[in-house]
């Protein structure tokens, strides 16, 4: 039996180059979109997977505009099999509840004899780290967080090391389940032949129909957050401007500082 | 009508976790008629230390849910348990740390329970209808979202550092409810093989005087200065990223959106040029003095104080003087 791998990725801005409009808002023209670096860590412990059992099928999956499928072919490239793009205006506006929702039907209705998840653990452009959990409890799977590696795989179950700011950890999973790498800063490199594959890949698209969304749940509508209002951070301070002192002045001036703050707390 | 708080408050070692005792500094000072209630789940060991920590802090009402299948965290059972507590409690505004296990356990938790969830928020107010408005960083710390949500409870998940740490003793007890929550058919199939706890770290991020460095001091040697003034100071070292990408510091004492939030008396910033990302770090600090050539950089304009100097110079400069 094929061992079906499902990884999930996201289409996102380059934060790095992030530039604003007079009005404020960030400007979305001729913004780079690129895979979501933690997705990345995603495709690698997928092949990883693939690489000790031969017999395994990764299928990649995005939601969004047609534009992504720029970075399903990528994945493909990447070493990933099979490509699916959920595009529809209805999930447009979509929160991580309703986009973990529209994910849920597309595996319950596309490849329900899953046996592995693969997620980023969070988008660099919202970093909300919702999604994989709550996608994990729209399919009644356990799920493995603060993943950054696969230490041991059986069809069964697989052994995976997590790492949080307080522990590490050795979990072993039975399969089905859900993981979510929490690297950045994986690279992987397509070759050619990864490329001639993409290039021959079909990418399927599939609307809320195909995968028997609920149109309640799914874009706006099934959207219990909103953005209220959203604005550039000002920290604003009344700052004073010391300038052509001497570095003796500067010097003094800071340890005034520094005895004033301690004289404080006595 | 009063409105009810319900704080998880996550427990670490039989102590109350610092983020969770800052959301409740922050709901007691900030929700006008309001309730702060807590929860905590542990197993019996744990129960008296953390009632005594968190009886007289000003919580209304602090409900512990008692079992000893909850000596270790597990999201599985813990969101199943938290979710028929929720049902039954009703409160109007549920929020937690935003630690690796609160960031695991709340979107788990929201979806069970098929209501909104805003992570990781840095501001929280109540407004005249009383809702949450949760206020995030988002792309990178490069702007801020104010999030409010349809359903009931409104969920937030606080970052660390985001609030100030400020528990006084009241005289008045919390009602202290204990609940034994029906656990049967819960359980994980999550076997943990091998488990390490890192050593705790020493928290620096509420230290009263931090000493900051980042590219302007242009090189590691000159970086290694911060951490001689900071311990001569008995302050804390901290680093801009910039300076953790050059490997001058670790990540661990990084500030900004994708290190730490701190919330010192005085922050001195020694060659930082303030991008976005940093100074969301910093917006709790008392005072902030800038030292930069650079008099076009943000933080020059952004801090109380600006120095137009080299900040090599100025850093080299203060530990002669102060190790005279």
């Amino acid at each position: 039996m094929t061992f079906k791998v499902i990884v999930c990725i996201k289409q996102v801005p380059d934060t790095n180059d992030i530039r604003w409009t007079k009005n404020n808002t960030i400007q979305r023209e001729g913004l780079d979109s690129i895979i979501n670096p933690y997705d990345l860590s995603a495709v690698q412990l997928a092949k990883n997977i693939k690489f000790l059992n031969e017999d395994t099928e990764i299928s990649v999956v995005t939601m969004g505009p047609m534009q992504a499928q720029d970075i399903l072919k990528q994945a493909i490239a990447m070493g990933c099999d099979k490509a699916f793009l959920l595009s529809d205006k209805r999930f447009s506006g979509a929160d991580t509840l309703a986009t973990a929702y529209t994910l849920s039907q597309f595996v319950k209705s596309i490849i329900p004899d899953f046996n592995l998840i693969i997620c980023g653990q969070q988008a660099v452009d919202g970093d909300t780290a919702q999604t994989p959990s709550s996608l994990a409890e729209k399919l009644g799977i356990e799920q493995l967080t603060n993943v950054i590696a696969l230490k041991s795989f059986n069809k069964d179950n697989s052994v995976w090391i997590k790492n949080t700011c307080d522990y590490m950890q050795e979990v072993r999973l039975p399969h089905p389940a859900l993981i979510a790498a929490s690297a950045n800063n994986t690279e992987i490199l397509p070759d050619i032949k990864g490329y001639m594959k993409a290039q021959n890949t079909v990418i399927n698209v599939l609307d809320a129909d195909d995968i028997n969304a609920n149109e309640q749940c799914i874009g706006l509508k099934g959207s219990p957050t909103q953005v209220k209002n959203a604005y550039r951070p000002h920290i604003e301070r009344n700052t004073e401007l010391i300038e052509n002192a001497s570095l003796e002045d500067y010097t003094h001036f800071i340890i005034n500082e520094i005895n004033k703050c301690k004289a404080n707390n006595d | 009508m009063t409105r009810n708080v319900l704080i998880y408050i996550e427990l670490n070692n039989k102590k109350p976790a610092k983020v969770s005792l800052e959301i409740i500094s922050h709901a007691l000072k900030n929700f006008a008629d309001t309730n702060i209630n807590g929860v905590i789940a542990c197993d019996e060991n744990t129960m008296s230390e953390a009632v005594n920590e968190l009886k007289n802090i000003g919580l209304h009402k602090l409900y512990i849910l008692k079992d000893n299948l909850f000596d270790i965290h597990n999201t599985c059972v813990y969101s199943r348990v938290l979710e028929r507590f929720i049902k039954e409690n009703k409160p109007d505004i549920l929020l937690m740390g935003a630690t690796c296990d609160g960031r695991d356990l709340a979107p788990r938790l929201a979806s069970k329970l098929n209501i909104g969830l805003t992570a990781d928020c840095t501001d929280l107010q109540i407004d005249e209808n009383g809702h949450l408005l949760a206020t995030r960083p988002t792309y990178g710390g490069k702007m801020m979202a104010t999030i409010i949500s349809k359903t009931l409870p409104n969920f937030a998940t606080v970052r660390s550092g985001a609030f100030k740490l400020n528990i006084q003793k009241s005289s008045q007890e919390a009602e202290i409810i204990e609940i034994t929550p029906d656990i049967t058919g819960l359980c994980s199939l999550m076997e943990i093989v091998y488990s390490e706890n890192k050593p705790p770290v020493e928290d620096w991020t509420c230290a009263e005087i931090i000493i900051a460095g980042g590219l302007g001091l242009k090189t590691k040697e000159n970086f290694d200065l911060i951490y001689k003034l900071a311990e001569y100071l008995d302050a804390k070292p901290a680093a801009s990223r910039a300076a953790v990408e050059q490997g001058w510091a670790p990540q661990s004492i990084q500030v900004g959106q994708t290190g730490s939030s701190v919330s010192p008396k005085l922050y001195i910033a020694f060659g930082i040029s303030g991008a976005m990302q940093h100074m969301v770090g910093i917006t709790n600090a008392d005072k902030i003095i800038a030292i930069n050539t650079d008099t076009s950089a943000p933080i020059m304009k952004s801090a109380d104080i600006a120095l137009a100097a080299d900040a090599a110079a100025v850093l080299n400069s203060l530990l002669k003087t102060c190790t005279k």
